[in-house]
């Protein structure tokens, strides 16, 4: 470890940490998480104990679906999952066929009601993307040579300047496993 | 030695200000007007104050003290990504610009990163063209012990360094303010005012010294005075940036090309000499801008020797 005292760059980490999870609405999603540093070596990383997403939903229980003459007309009663319905019909359909009419109202052209009405949305997919995006907002500028460890519970990510030593990939995995099994904070 | 106020009143009789001003054998700096209201940013001797001080009472306005009106300081971060701390970096260049600083937020094109982190002379070059430079730094001790360091090594302008971890002291910069580090929100808690606070009296020790020096061999003219016929002048009535003359402690920057119209601006008259003898004109690396900077009593006069010789 570093010869020098870095417990206000430890603290101040955490703090900035908590703010962006603050800021992308995470905090409750994120159950904990840890922050390793070696400004010497230099390598800095930080794994997250993912809490549980929300349950996987179908589109029939966030909308009502009507057949219209042009395809499928949705019509959004639960507007939380309006964006991440938004990218599964662009992804599924493409951004020509999706028209969005209003704030609530989708029509889905040329597309069968049932098919639409089965589909279901992944918020595991939506909380993980996010808090990847509080770990890049955290890591420090420059550290662009990356190693991460990702499954259903935690995310593990380690970065340096130059090249990645097999030793600190040791431990981002000592640092996971722990973080696997980690209660909430 | 000059003070600089700022008179903060109505319009009403203000000229009798500028009366005063002149006759104490002071200088207006700046005028800010918003409708009936104004702000006049003035230069006037030190002993001087009493007397624009009762003018201000008689006149229903105040006086502001502005320690860092005059001067242009550069706020420099690593880079401007949002990794290197724009908020305390602008926070910093708000402070300093309450205090009457013009100012500059500066983020180098290759800071980032540890061992990476790099300043070109071209840019150093540029920070030199300032009367101070902040430097914004991290959190880790060890970076910026052993790496950040590097940045403003060999600098000539006066630097102060903000940083996080306490650190007593740091080589090749003149004050130093621990306690800041990156942030991600604006700074608003009462310590981090206080912070704020050291910055801008480590800034202002720093501009007291420089002052201080120059007064011992003082310049030939005061640079609101050149101000004042430079302002005269076309292109700079035309201009439409910001502040098109900044005053430094030494000079000004006038904020039109050097190549079009260095001829004109030496030609400009101060006290029966041409500008371009009582001072060293020359490209700015900024772009766009000619540096003036006015020449010590002494050098004109060994000038003015050597000419009649």
């Amino acid at each position: 470890m570093t010869l020098t005292d870095e417990s206000f760059a430890y603290d101040n980490f955490e703090s900035i940490f908590r703010q962006i999870l603050q800021d992308l609405g995470i905090t409750r999603s994120v159950l904990a998480f840890r922050i390793v540093a070696d400004p010497q070596a230099p390598y800095f990383l930080i794994s997250v104990r993912l809490g549980r997403a929300r349950s996987a939903i179908k589109v029939a229980d966030m909308s009502q679906l009507n057949t219209h003459t042009g395809g499928t007309a949705i019509t959004i009663t639960d507007e939380a999952w309006a964006p991440a319905l938004l990218n599964k019909l662009w992804q599924k359909y493409g951004r020509d066929r999706v028209e969005q009419l209003t704030r609530f109202e989708i029509l889905v052209r040329g597309a069968e009601l049932e098919e639409v009405s089965a589909m279901e949305l992944d918020p595991g997919e939506e909380l993980k993307a996010k808090v990847l995006d509080a770990v890049w907002r955290l890591f420090p500028e420059g550290f662009t040579v990356r190693y991460n460890i990702v499954d259903d519970r935690a995310m593990t990510i380690i970065g340096t300047e130059h090249d990645m030593s097999p030793q600190w990939v040791n431990v981002a995995q000592m640092v996971h496993k722990e973080m696997q099994v980690k209660e909430a904070d | 030695m000059y003070e600089v106020l700022m008179y903060d009143g109505g319009v009403y009789r203000v000229n009798e200000l500028y009366e005063l001003v002149e006759d104490v054998g002071g200088f207006v700096i700046q005028k800010t007007q918003i409708q009936v209201q104004i702000l006049v940013t003035m230069a006037v001797p030190e002993e001087e104050r009493p007397s624009i001080e009762a003018k201000t009472r008689e006149l229903g306005g105040k006086i502001v003290n502005v320690p860092l009106a005059g001067t242009e300081v550069a706020v420099v971060a690593p880079t401007l990504g949002r990794h290197h701390m724009p908020h305390p970096t602008c926070d910093i260049a708000e402070q300093l610009r309450r205090l009457g600083a013009i100012t500059v937020v500066m983020g180098l094109a290759r800071g980032k990163g540890r061992r990476t982190s790099q300043i070109s002379a071209d840019e150093k070059a540029i920070i030199e063209e300032y009367d101070a430079a902040v430097f914004v730094l991290g959190n880790f001790k060890d970076c910026i012990l052993e790496h950040k360091i590097h940045l403003f090594e060999d600098i000539q302008t006066p630097v102060v360094a903000v940083c996080g971890p306490q650190i007593p002291s740091l080589p090749n910069c003149e004050a130093i303010v621990c306690g800041v580090g990156r942030k991600v929100e604006r700074m608003r808690r009462e310590e981090e005012i206080g912070r704020l606070d050291d910055v801008s009296v480590a800034i202002e020790k720093v501009v007291k010294d420089k002052r201080r020096v120059l007064e011992e061999d003082p310049l030939f003219v005061h640079p609101a005075e050149v101000k004042d016929r430079i302002t005269e002048l076309e292109p700079v009535q035309r201009s439409l940036r910001p502040a098109p003359v900044v005053l430094h402690l030494d000079g000004l920057r006038v904020k039109i090309p050097y190549k079009e119209w260095k001829d004109q601006i030496a030609d400009v008259q101060v006290y029966g000499h041409r500008l371009g003898d009582i001072a060293t004109i020359s490209d700015s690396r900024l772009g766009g801008s000619t540096l003036i900077r006015i020449k010590t009593q002494s050098e004109v006069e060994d000038h003015d020797r050597r000419k009649t010789s």
